[in-house]
């Protein structure tokens, strides 16, 4: 019988690397200090820039978890669909 | 936060309500379950059988306190937009969960852990190292616990008023808690975090609308007010505060992720696709949690401006004063989300209590004192030190020591030191029990002393971050020194996947 393939979120380098990405662009190290115009909405540009890569940030965890995480759910799913037609 | 227009005896009410249902919920997730009470695995871990709603709902609610609001919203008044780190720290969590989370819920199933330091004593075979990682789990889960016992009772009192008493708004709660704890172990702990955490996004939704609708629905002039009386909340912080906030994602990421009660839920989850969709709606949760609460704490510097330090602890009483003052909606709507922040922080407070009372009956009294007694009196042994514990730390919040108070400030700090026998000694096989205890003691030890000597944060670095640097570079560095044995690395054959 063919191995499954498995996926773990550790073993792919670019997930990480593209989490730390994210996370340096997250902290607003990068701009000049005490700027805040133009307001857009009330909103600092900043805090929008900022609140982009936190949004970012969310979605990409959140996909990350959903498709690059597989190690037992195909076997656990198969064992509940036979306890439940026993 | 005195004087609240709402105050009084519709508080009492709402209250008493939230009670009722909290015991409910205890009482009849308990009953009908003659098993409960037979096993580590059932009354800790829900008998690793919970499902996505349930799992999810658990996960928020405990990560979420009434704190976060009550807390959070001052802070983000005090220093400003730079605040939105709240936002991101709380996300990068899962970040964290994805390193260790995927391989620990696998071998957790394989080899039935209850505690966090199941693994620990699986993985290095030391006592040095499990007792180690036991005594800073339970001071970081104690002075958790503290931290929320104190919250219940600033929260309860203000609502009603002074009409029920601090402590004994305390009390009352501790003993619902407590009462639902014992009847339904973990079941009853996530089954009341559903309602919990269901009032709490709720609440906060509300509360912004009221805030919203005070500034005449219009945030920009809020922010107006401020660059013409506090530019520097407005603006891009210094390197100082980048620096501090780079921190800031690394401890509380690394430190949240560990925290027992966490892990514990990964335990508890019934399969792998009910832990992942739960942590991956978990990663949407930050911006309407403490996001929402961030733009609380902005529009309160225009609301209510030019609050001390001690003053804007209480922004958010003073805020819901004035959101209550509107009408009679609103009025209701304030208590409820009152009681709501209260349901919030025993939330919280029962899931740290019960994984302080699992790693007693597991780690201490069924792994050091008595591993041959049977698991019920095992379970019991938790139950009633668990309610000690309580005791003993609602003494203390009521008697805080005038000298050693800031050991008791301590928890992510030390509890983090655990992160690298927990997470690189999942994936690395030449990591050695010796180096590993040593870097722990020497993290602890750092962070400790930082903080207690005032030196919270070195550059904005903070005391436990530096901690973990040592702790990572001993544990590694010196397990490199340590020979490998074959039977070591045979035994380790078994946490690999595939």
């Amino acid at each position: 019988m063919e191995k499954k393939q498995i996926k773990e979120p550790i073993r792919k380098k670019w997930i990480w690397i593209a989490l730390l990405l994210i996370v340096i662009g997250n902290v607003p190290w990068y701009l000049p200090v005490g700027s805040y115009e133009p307001l857009i909405f009330g909103v600092p540009y900043w805090a929008l820039i900022i609140l982009a890569f936190s949004l970012i940030l969310c979605g990409f965890l959140s996909w990350v978890t959903l498709k690059e995480w597989d190690i037992v759910e195909d076997e656990e799913e198969a064992e509940k669909r036979g306890r439940v037609n026993e | 936060m005195n004087d609240l227009v709402f105050a009084g005896l519709d508080g009492v009410l709402i209250l008493s309500a939230y009670a009722i249902v909290m015991l409910l919920i205890g009482y009849f997730s308990g009953r009908g379950d003659k098993t409960l009470h037979d096993s580590l695995s059932n009354y800790y871990l829900a008998g690793k059988n919970l499902g996505i709603v349930a799992l999810f709902f658990t996960l928020y609610a405990t990560q979420y306190s009434g704190n976060t609001i009550i807390g959070y919203a001052p802070t983000a008044y005090r220093t400003g937009f730079s605040w939105l780190q709240s936002i991101s720290f709380m996300t990068i969590i899962i970040g964290v969960y994805l390193l260790f989370a995927p391989r620990m819920y696998v071998v957790s199933k394989k080899m039935n852990f209850i505690t966090p330091a199941d693994w620990i004593s699986h993985r290095f075979k030391s006592k040095a190292v499990t007792i180690l990682a036991v005594v800073l789990m339970l001071w970081g889960l104690g002075n958790y616990l503290l931290e929320q016992l104190v919250a219940i009772g600033h929260a309860a009192s203000s609502l009603t008023g002074g009409t029920i008493p601090y402590q004994v708004a305390v009390i009352a709660f501790v003993l619902v808690m407590l009462i639902y704890e014992w009847l339904g172990g973990m079941k009853a702990v996530a089954f009341t975090d559903v309602m919990q955490g269901l009032v709490l996004m709720v609440g906060i939704v509300i509360f912004l609308v009221g805030a919203v609708y005070l500034v005449g629905g219009d945030f920009s002039s809020a922010t107006q007010y401020i660059a013409a009386n506090e530019p520097a909340k407005l603006g891009v912080p210094d390197m100082l505060t980048s620096v501090n906030w780079f921190s800031m994602l690394l401890l509380v990421g690394l430190g949240a992720a560990i925290y027992p009660h966490a892990v514990q839920r990964i335990f508890a989850a019934d399969s792998e696709r009910t832990l992942k969709r739960s942590f991956s709606r978990m990663a949407w949760m930050p911006p309407i949690t403490t996001g929402l609460v961030f733009v609380i704490g902005i529009l309160g510097i225009a609301l209510i401006p030019n609050l001390d330090t001690a003053g804007s602890e209480q922004l958010v009483g003073l805020m819901a004063n004035e959101i209550a003052g509107i009408n009679g909606f609103f009025y209701w709507v304030m208590i409820i989300f009152f009681g709501a922040i209260v349901a919030a922080i025993v939330s919280t407070a029962d899931s740290v209590l019960l994984s302080f009372s699992s790693i007693v009956s597991n780690d201490i009294y069924g792994r050091f004192i008595n591993p041959k007694a049977p698991e019920k009196k095992k379970v019991m042994v938790g139950k009633v030190t668990g309610v000690l514990a309580v005791g003993l730390l609602l003494w203390i919040a009521w008697n805080p020591p005038a000298t050693l108070y800031e050991i008791f400030v301590l928890k992510f700090e030390l509890l983090v030191q655990v992160f690298p026998a927990f997470v690189l000694g999942l994936y690395w096989k030449r990591m050695a029990a010796q180096p590993v205890f040593w870097g722990m003691l020497a993290g602890a030890i750092i962070a400790g002393v930082l903080t207690w000597t005032g030196y919270k944060t070195v550059f904005g670095i903070h005391g436990g971050v530096i901690g973990l640097a040592a702790n990572f570079f001993i544990a590694v560095v010196g397990s490199y020194l340590v020979p490998l044995t074959v039977e070591k690395e045979a035994e380790l054959k078994k946490i690999d996947l595939a």
